[in-house]
């Protein structure tokens, strides 16, 4: 288990996380989700000991990452957001060295960089200086050090950022299995559909602040009665928002692109009403999509933020 | 799962990564080996020519001078690459790796220092050769004493790299440093032809202490011993521990954060 006490880090004054408190429980996957800079990555470098907390505690399997850093780095295996490797190295160099140092036995270190090069489509520019490639490979040779690990702690910084969408879905295989194997995966990402397909829980940052943690299942029903209609419209008419707002079960209205969004507090049976309102306004409704909150719709109620 | 590594199994791994980039620059190595070869039979031969007229074989004094330049300049590149890492990212990968940080720095000087050894062990074979000296012994005695003076130059330049915080002011006072190191000493040329303004800094310096124990194993005529071996033990020491204390520091009060 991974135990946030009250967690918070400055730098130069800023403080970049703050007073985060959070469990992470063993072989599960756990999202973090915020936007860019909402203290993620930052939350991740202060488990995995590089950062020291400027106040509270990172507790990981029972030993303190501030007293223990050693034993806790010995647990944790780290694909960072932007690739991280000497890039004079080719892949197979780099991650037979980083299977090395973190004490894989040779034997076995070689099957698994066979097999995830192999899976990734890399055996033919294995030997390429990393310099040479195209950015998702890039990033697939970062995610292949954590796979090559298989440590007792796997973290993914943005672990499909570049990649295609067939490499996408392989990466979130491969994570999977890591969890079925045994290990508690944290996966911080600013891709909602990322998060809700892959997570068991998600803890969702914003501005330092641990904000919410919970099932995304969970968090969605939180927002239960909040119907979402999406109108899309023939022309933006912004004086609509307005208009809308003006009823009383409209939480939220806004326009994204040419579509009217609103947000309703238990108001399904309101939706003629509605269609009648912009069609006042001269509106004409193209198409209607009556859902239920995403888990986007849940970080924007909890953070008021739009995710990139 | 992954088991721990041991702590010499650590420091080696450190060590194999800097010689990995080191044989994959291989640019870098020709340069400065056909630098080295002009010096040696171009720049060495026609001087000791002219020096001749002295008696004095300048050929032989300069090849082994070559040698111990050359490592000097390489050990010095260590402080360059913590630059490199901090602004690549790459220190953040290699502090969240399984070992202490102390580990870590003792790694980073001796890998500075080994680099350098290799690169310059064909250079000194050649040296033995055109000085007409054929002892493994001593070729493999003046190839420790050398290691010994790296892991220094190492060390030194790791202390500088960390209380120097711009790498570009580091850039100008790496170089000044490096052209100080080498040009005040006895490397090139004899402490006896040195302004004498100089003279005292040259003779307390470590790469006149290693210049010197070399040339008394290749070359006959000349001596060196106890006070050279003290000069350059002392300097390794100083500065190995300096380094090693001042990366230290620098990690652990967050410069890297």
């Amino acid at each position: 288990m991974i135990e946030f006490k009250d967690v918070t880090k400055s730098f130069k004054g800023f403080e970049a996380v703050k007073d985060v408190t959070c469990e992470i429980n063993d072989r599960e996957i756990f999202g973090l989700l915020g936007p860019n800079g909402a203290g993620k990555t930052t939350l991740i470098m202060t488990m995995a000991t590089v950062y020291r907390p400027t106040k509270g505690e990172v507790v990981v399997d029972g030993h303190s990452a501030s007293l223990e850093p050693n034993r806790v780095k010995s647990l944790i295996g780290i694909s960072f957001q932007d690739p991280k490797y000497d890039r004079i190295l080719s892949a197979r160099e780099i991650l037979e060295w980083h299977g090395k140092v973190t004490g894989v036995e040779k034997s076995v270190r070689e099957r698994r960089i066979d097999e995830i090069l192999a899976k990734f489509g890399l055996t033919a520019e294995a030997k390429k200086r990393t310099w040479t490639l195209s950015g998702g490979t890039k990033k697939k040779i970062e995610n292949a050090k954590v796979f090559v690990q298989r440590p007792r702690i796997a973290v993914f910084d943005e672990p499909t950022a570049y990649l295609d969408v067939p490499s996408r879905l392989m990466v979130w295989d491969m994570i999977e299995e890591l969890r079925d194997d045994g290990s508690t995966v944290v996966l911080a990402t600013n891709m909602m559909d990322e998060a809700d397909r892959m997570s068991d829980r998600v803890g969702i940052m914003n501005r330092g602040e641990m904000v919410q943690v919970g099932e995304p299942a969970r968090l969605r029903r939180s927002l239960s009665g909040r119907d979402i209609i999406e109108m899309k419209l023939d022309t933006v008419i912004p004086e609509l928002t307005g208009e809308v707002s003006k009823v009383e079960e409209v939480k939220e209205a806004r326009f994204e692109g040419d579509t009217l969004k609103i947000v309703l507090s238990n108001g399904r049976g309101l939706l003629p009403y509605l269609i009648n309102v912009v069609s006042a306004k001269g509106g004409r409704v193209q198409s209607v999509n009556l859902k239920e909150p995403s888990l986007e719709d849940v970080f924007l109620y909890y953070t008021g933020m739009k995710l990139s | 799962m992954s088991e721990k590594p041991s702590t010499f199994f650590v420091i080696w791994v450190l060590v194999e990564r800097d010689l990995r980039t080191l044989v994959k620059s291989p640019f870098i190595l020709i340069n400065r080996t056909i630098f080295f070869l002009i010096q040696l039979f171009v720049f060495a031969f026609l001087v000791s020519k002219l020096a001749s007229a002295l008696g004095f074989n300048y050929f032989d004094f300069y090849s082994v001078g070559a040698v111990v330049s050359t490592i000097t300049s390489i050990a010095f590149i260590i402080g360059e690459d913590l630059f490199e890492e901090e602004e690549l990212g790459l220190l953040d990968y290699l502090l969240s790796l399984p070992f202490g940080h102390s580990l870590f720095v003792i790694g980073r000087a001796l890998g500075g220092a080994v680099r350098g050894l290799i690169y310059v062990t064909p250079m000194m074979i050649l040296v033995a050769y055109v000085d007409g000296y054929f002892s493994p012994a001593g070729i493999a005695g003046s190839l420790a004493i050398i290691f010994v003076l790296a892991t220094g130059i190492s060390g030194l330049s790791i202390t500088l790299a960390m209380l120097i915080r711009n790498a570009n002011r580091f850039d100008i006072i790496i170089a000044l440093a490096e052209l100080a190191t080498v040009r005040v000493s006895a490397a090139i040329y004899p402490l006896a032809y040195m302004p004498r303004v100089l003279q005292p800094v040259a003779t307390y310096s470590p790469v006149t202490s290693a210049s010197d124990l070399v040339r008394a194993i290749f070359l006959p005529g000349y001596t060196a011993g106890a006070y050279e071996t003290i000069v350059l033990l002392l300097f390794v020491g100083i500065f190995f521990g300096l380094g090693s204390a001042f990366l230290f520091r620098n990690i652990e009060g967050g410069r890297f954060e």
